[in-house]
């Protein structure tokens, strides 16, 4: 038994995890947040998917099948939680444009559009069909980012190809954030004689000044530039992270890393405490309630035996198509596996259904039946869910 | 979990403070699981870029899937001190318990030596970098310090590592100080380095002598009812982490299950209603600069819990940045670029939250950073003594 107790532990870093986390910190609630490792948020491409199946995302989510667990997100405090990230990501220099009531496209790296409902104001310029003339930018060597794809599919553009010395997505970023790189790139990009309308660049304008950094080439070059999101290592998705994970800290949340949960102290009715096998002694922590935000599959919250599918954390009831045979379709690029439907059954409550805890919370993508791919319910999900489910994990508190 | 369950999804390549500035450096997926696939036990190590990787585990931490990609490049830059010829820098720095241990003993020579301009060039020529100025050897060493008996019944034998003894035993002794001011009863086991820079220069007989002594030693007093409390973040990381692992000491389990950090031990007795200290108002802005290694310990920030109690005190974690340091590594002039790089990003971080002094667990951290700053750079003991009112005897 530790001796360290908090209100609540949030197990799991991404979108999920770390809005609840935030939010009950703000609300004055003693909070630890515990994880893995780095969450799949950073793989992504930081843009903010709320319901994309749809051009407006609320009449997205009122057309999602009734178990999908957005149903138990009022509308309110939807609102209310995006607006939150918006302020938050705004204070901590990142700011997101975008409106839940109408879905919005950003140019990927291989020329499609990506439907979504918040960018980052890096993207904000993104064109809105392909009719827009742009100029892409990009590097010699650049591995992860193969401008011919997009070219092929985007008529209208043209582009010019910068040697910065280096030849990653990461290293490109770094040498962004040093004011000298910049002012003899920028002096570079004056000479291209760009006539196009936009200046597009794969997602390598720096890590923390990125806005900054996008506003400075603007208004050099006097016309709208925006980011593509490239193959991970993806720095719009690590800016994303960055900025939660020190919003959470600001707001006196504790993080722990390196923090597996491997054991689990439970009485009858209650999850007690958690632990991590560390080299020595057994680190575990104490909390009145528990908030699981650790994600499906590739979080790593869900794991897939042969025959059935199991939570990691406190083994809770999973949720998946019964007969073996409907886990996947015959088409491989499907986005209605039946798997994707796997996960935690919760209540109105966010607790999972069929267990006897009455003190552990679900949210984000580790909920049954959201189908982030078939659906496009992705980091806007994870945010709504967590705000819900910490809001009545407080409850349950007072 | 071994190199096999890496599913390459990248996420330890964001968190590699190398990776971003060396480009030598093919990153931890790479250099780690990656490469593990292709390596064999028969064929001598060949990839002088392992020894870039300068072990700060940021890798091991960022995985999602309990891969250890740092852990598999140690044990290949073992396998490659062993097959290739050590260079001065390495040879040097993999000694550097005995080299500091002479340097104290001379302390007033061997300081003037290493801040002369003709010392520095030997150091360069060595291939040892002075971008930043050494620190300065103490000739009292904490060593020498007397043991505190208290009333209370809690017994601490202290490990203080390599950096309060031989360049700041004012703060060794200022935490003495403080665990005397808790009642709480402390030794100083017999101990040598704890063997991380002979580690972090391949030389792992090296590494494995210096371990079995201090396991020796330290086990007798586990056995007398001592609790070992360490200062550093990164001998404590070597204690439990690399005795169990790599260095395969006996009776390492009980060593790391024995063993804990000051900051996390003071709060543990806090918790436990042992001691109650009341913190004082201190004014001060300081941006803790959360060490590598204290993040790979799995404790959490401890001393940012405890600098929460103080009234007064501002205090900025930041743990997205590595200093670049990393003991040894950055003191090689062939990391002294990589070095330089990450710790001027480091100090941009700290100056962006406009903080007037920094704090940081590691001695090499805060060598670094202050080095490079100009500021202030203060051990979180220091930080709350001060608030104890706690001071050295002049």
């Amino acid at each position: 038994m530790s001796v360290i107790e908090y209100d609540v532990i949030v197990i799991g870093a991404g979108a999920a995890g770390l809005t609840a986390a935030a939010w009950l910190a703000q609300q004055g609630v003693s909070v630890a947040l515990v994880t893995a490792g780095e969450p799949t948020a950073c793989l992504s491409t930081g843009c903010i998917d709320v319901c994309s199946r749809d051009d407006q995302p609320l009449s997205g989510i009122a057309g999602l099948p009734d178990e999908h667990p957005f149903h138990l997100v009022p509308e309110a405090m939807l609102r209310q939680s995006i607006e939150d990230f918006r302020q938050m990501m705004a204070d901590m220099d990142m700011p997101y444009e975008g409106t839940l009531e109408k879905n919005r496209r950003i140019l990927s790296a291989i020329g499609a559009f990506k439907t979504t409902c918040l960018v980052p104001a890096t993207m904000q310029a993104s064109p809105q069909s392909d009719n827009e003339r742009i100029h892409l930018i990009t590097f010699t060597g650049l591995k992860d980012f193969y401008p011919g794809y997009l070219l092929s599919r985007f008529s209208n553009a043209s582009f010019s190809a910068y040697d910065a010395g280096v030849s990653t997505t990461m290293g490109i970023a770094a040498h962004f954030e040093d004011s000298a790189f910049r002012e003899t790139f920028l002096l570079w990009l004056e000479r291209q004689n760009i006539r196009e309308d936009k200046i597009a660049f794969p997602a390598v304008l720096g890590l923390e000044s990125a806005s900054f950094l996008l506003k400075q080439i603007e208004s050099r070059l006097e016309r709208p530039v925006f980011e593509i999101p490239t193959l991970p290592p993806s720095m719009p998705g690590r800016r994303l992270f960055n900025g939660m994970k020190d919003h959470l800290r600001r707001r006196g949340g504790v993080i722990y890393w390196n923090w597996p949960v491997v054991g689990v102290e439970k009485s009858d009715r209650q999850i007690e405490a958690v632990s991590t096998g560390a080299q020595g002694r057994p680190n575990s922590l104490n909390a009145r309630a528990f908030i699981l935000a650790t994600g499906s599959f590739v979080g790593g919250g869900l794991w897939a035996k042969r025959d059935r599918i199991v939570e990691k954390v406190f083994d809770l009831p999973v949720f998946a198509p019964e007969n073996r045979d409907d886990w996947f379709d015959q088409d491989y690029f499907s986005v209605s596996h039946g798997i994707g439907q796997a996960g935690i059954v919760v209540d109105d409550a966010f607790c999972p259904q069929g267990s006897p805890w009455n003190n552990v919370f679900v949210c984000g993508s580790i909920l049954a039946h959201s189908e982030a791919l078939k659906n496009g319910c992705g980091h806007g999900f994870a945010i709504a869910t967590g705000r819900a489910a910490a809001r009545s994990c407080l409850e349950r508190l007072r | 979990m071994t190199f096999e369950h890496c599913i390459r999804c990248t996420i330890c390549v964001e968190s590699c403070p190398v990776f971003r500035v060396q480009p030598e450096f093919p990153g931890p997926k790479q250099a780690g699981p990656d490469a593990q696939r292709f390596r064999s036990d028969r064929e001598k190590s060949i990839d002088d870029w392992v020894l870039l990787c300068s072990q700060c585990k940021r890798c091991e931490m960022a995985c999602p899937c309990g891969v250890e990609p740092a852990q598999i490049i140690l044990r290949v830059q073992q396998r490659y001190g062993l097959e290739h010829p050590h260079t001065p820098a390495h040879l040097l720095f993999a000694n550097n318990y005995y080299l500091s241990a002479l340097g104290s003993m001379t302390a007033p020579l061997a300081n003037r030596i290493a801040a002369a301009k003709i010392g520095k060039k030997i150091l360069g020529q060595m291939g040892i970098a002075t971008y930043i100025p050494f620190p300065k050897f103490s000739f009292k060493t904490l060593r020498g310090e007397k043991k505190i008996r208290s009333r209370g019944n809690r017994k601490i034998a202290f490990f203080y590592g390599c950096f309060i003894n031989f360049y700041r035993p004012d703060i060794g002794r200022k935490i003495m100080r403080m665990l005397q001011s808790f009642d709480i009863n402390v030794v100083l086991p017999p101990q040598v380095c704890c063997g991380l820079p002979a580690l972090g220069n391949g030389n792992l007989a090296l590494a494995r002598t210096f371990a079995r002594k201090n396991v020796a030693s330290l086990s007798n007093y586990i056995d007398a009812g001592y609790d070992i409390v360490y200062t550093c973040t990164s001998c404590g990381l070597c204690l439990l982490q690399d005795y169990m692992g790599i260095l395969e000491i006996p009776e390492a389990k009980k060593i790391a299950e024995n063993s804990y950090d000051l900051h996390e031990y003071l709060l543990k007795l806090i918790a436990e209603r042992e001691i109650s200290p009341v913190f004082r108002e201190v004014n001060r802005s300081l941006a803790y600069h959360i060490p590598c290694h204290l993040r790979a310990l799995k404790i959490g920030y401890p001393a940012a819990e405890l600098m929460k109690r103080i009234p007064g005190l501002d205090v900025a974690i930041l743990d997205d940045a590595c200093c670049g340091l990393s003991g040894s590594y950055g003191f090689k002039t062939t990391n002294e670029a990589t070095a330089c790089e990450l710790g001027a990003r480091a100090v941009s971080l700290i100056r962006k939250t406009g903080a007037k002094a920094i704090v940081a667990d590691c001695g090499s951290c805060r060598m670094q950073l202050s080095g490079l700053s100009g500021m202030n750079a203060f051990d979180p003991s220091e930080i709350l003594c001060e608030s104890l009112g706690i001071r050295n005897k002049k």
